[in-house]
């Protein structure tokens, strides 16, 4: 993919961030992140549940006060050019509204519009476009309360687009919609980015999207960085190649003994070895212990990996 | 300056927007407002609407409906943009997050002070109360205004870090009806209590209104003998207090992160 030109527009330098509970214990959301986001790219956060992303979007965004490290973006920093850098993100933050859900989705995008600066009249062109875009446009007039939660979200992501931002931070853009919205939010976003050079940061937890979206993917997981890489690269640094062999036959007990890290089903009559062989020589070892038993072999097949896969990977290692 | 002004005429649209939506509750508050002034000044006359007793009442009660309507939009209205995260949005402005919150304040300050005009109408021309609505009582009610609105940051600021401040907002709103001079004047009160009452964000701009209105007194009157210099330092003390309380609540409500939790 790597649409994004080299000059970095987010630049995150050892931010860290610790809350504290109800019990006032101290609980790190982010821990000395740095990482850098480059023009035009769509750049995915992974991580489970309580990993840091959405802390880390709400310190860009300047929502959240960082303890130490620094955000700047287009070279601004967050926090001393507020101002400036504000004109420069549109955001729309995971698990609320992000609109008002009594004015009409026309009235939320003039509304937001203004916030960062513009005037009813610098806004209606683009406001037209999106909701035409977004197939909104025929409810303009519409209470937003009166919507599906798929065109919710599309009003929510017009209403941070309106401005015409550069920058767009999306915090799970696809949750809770339904197949066919989540799919037209995925398309759009990528047309933002190839077509209006847009660099859009996402948080996801849905691999899918992010390996079909994203230039580069960074995976955290409790406040950490584990990895940022481009998609293809972290489906190459994600562990060794996994093979899956296929005997006609059940191994007894102790022939089974003889694959060490390897995974074994046996179904109707057929065995399956699965697992990890890291070398074309372990390979061959363990395909002459397969003729030692005596089954004939159906089949030997490398499995790609996906980025699911990667991704529980890279977290089992770091647990 | 263009960017202040737009943000602040922004807000102000929304928030009129928004009330138009909620139109018929809003009714129903003001005529809640003025059937609970009825039934108290009903009992406080024994049974009857005294014109005499209920034009300083009114005075009172209006100040305190104003104030609870702030209070209001401070702790309740602010709670429910934090739940639905349109506060945070809100916060991600190039202007500066103190204009917003005051555009939102000046279109509440539009709607409660047309609906106590209203009320205030209606009342006076209903039992037909001898109050005129006099000039010299613009800037006083704009003093009064100020100190209401000052207390309202606090409550606001407490509302960014604490959230779950509406039950207290809402018992602080009905004290002050006892507690500001609404319906007894504050010298009656116990002295502790008077002292107490006199602290309070409206209690001083009833008496000075009243002075006004009631019993007609210029403002140059209400200067001399002290009572408008006290309301000025009052409702500077709370406008500048409660901005300087707002603003450290919401670096808190930054730093812990609390601006969208609820």
């Amino acid at each position: 993919m790597a649409h994004g030109t080299m000059a970095p527009v987010i630049q995150i330098e050892g931010l860290s961030k610790t809350y504290r509970n109800r019990r006032k214990t101290p609980v790190q959301a982010v821990k000395n992140l740095s990482l850098s986001v480059n023009g035009g790219e769509i750049f995915g956060f992974l991580g489970p549940n309580g990993a840091g992303k959405t802390t880390t979007i709400k310190m860009i965004c300047g929502l959240v006060t960082a303890d130490t490290g620094s955000v700047r973006i287009n070279g601004r920093d967050t926090v001393d050019q507020r101002g400036a850098v504000m004109k420069d993100i549109g955001v729309v933050l995971e698990g609320t509204r992000n609109v008002y859900w009594r004015l009409s989705a026309w009235e939320n995008l003039m509304y937001f519009g203004r916030l960062k600066g513009k005037t009813t009249g610098q806004l209606r062109e683009r406001g037209e476009r999106l909701l035409r875009d977004l197939e909104i446009w025929d409810r303009r007039k519409d209470p937003v309360r009166t919507f599906s939660r798929g065109m919710q979200q599309k009003v929510a992501i017009a209403s941070a687009l309106i401005a015409d931002p550069p920058i767009l931070l999306l915090d799970e853009p696809t949750l809770g919609l339904d197949v066919p919205s989540a799919r037209m939010v995925r398309q759009w976003v990528a047309r933002l980015a190839r077509e209006e050079g847009k660099t859009v940061l996402l948080t996801t937890h849905q691999l899918q999207m992010a390996e079909e979206l994203c230039d580069r993917v960074a995976i955290m997981q409790r406040g950490e960085l584990l990895a940022n890489a481009p998609v293809g690269k972290l489906l190459e640094l994600s562990g060794d190649p996994h093979y899956r062999i296929r005997l006609e036959g059940e191994l007894s007990g102790s022939q089974l003994a003889g694959f060490p890290g390897l995974e074994a089903e046996q179904e109707n009559g057929t065995t399956i070895l699965s697992g990890p062989i890291p070398t074309q020589a372990e390979l061959f070892r363990v395909l002459e212990q397969v003729k030692a038993t005596g089954l004939p072999l159906h089949s030997v097949r490398r499995t790609e990996v996906d980025l699911e896969e990667a991704f529980v990977r890279m977290l089992s290692e770091k647990d | 300056m263009r960017l202040a002004l737009l943000a602040f005429y922004n807000e102000t649209r929304k928030g009129m927007l928004l009330i138009w939506d909620y139109r018929f509750s809003m009714l129903t508050q003001v005529l809640m407002f003025g059937g609970v002034f009825l039934a108290i000044t009903y009992m406080i006359g024994n049974g009857h609407f005294v014109a005499e007793r209920m034009a300083p009442i009114l005075v009172g009660y209006m100040v305190w409906s104003f104030a609870s309507m702030a209070l209001n939009d401070m702790s309740w209205n602010l709670m429910e943009e934090t739940r639905t995260g349109t506060l945070e949005q809100m916060y991600m402005t190039p202007a500066p997050t103190g204009l917003i919150v005051l555009g939102r304040a000046f279109s509440r300050l539009l709607f409660a002070g047309t609906m106590v005009l209203i009320l205030s109408v209606g009342i006076i021309a209903g039992f037909g109360l001898d109050l005129p609505l006099r000039w010299p009582a613009l800037p006083v009610l704009v003093l009064t205004v100020a100190g209401v609105y000052g207390f309202g940051f606090i409550v606001a600021g407490a509302t960014l870090v604490f959230k779950q401040v509406g039950t207290l907002a809402f018992i602080i709103q009905n004290s002050l009806l006892f507690l500001n001079g609404s319906f007894f004047p504050v010298d009656r009160f116990p002295p502790g209590l008077a002292t107490f009452a006199k602290t309070l964000p409206t209690t001083q701009g009833i008496i000075v209104l009243r002075q006004v209105l009631v019993d007609r007194l210029a403002l140059a009157e209400v200067w001399s003998d002290g009572t408008l210099i006290l309301l000025v330092a009052h409702s500077a003390v709370f406008l500048v207090g409660g901005w300087t309380i707002f603003k450290w609540c919401e670096n808190i409500a930054r730093r812990q992160g609390s601006l969208g939790q609820y």
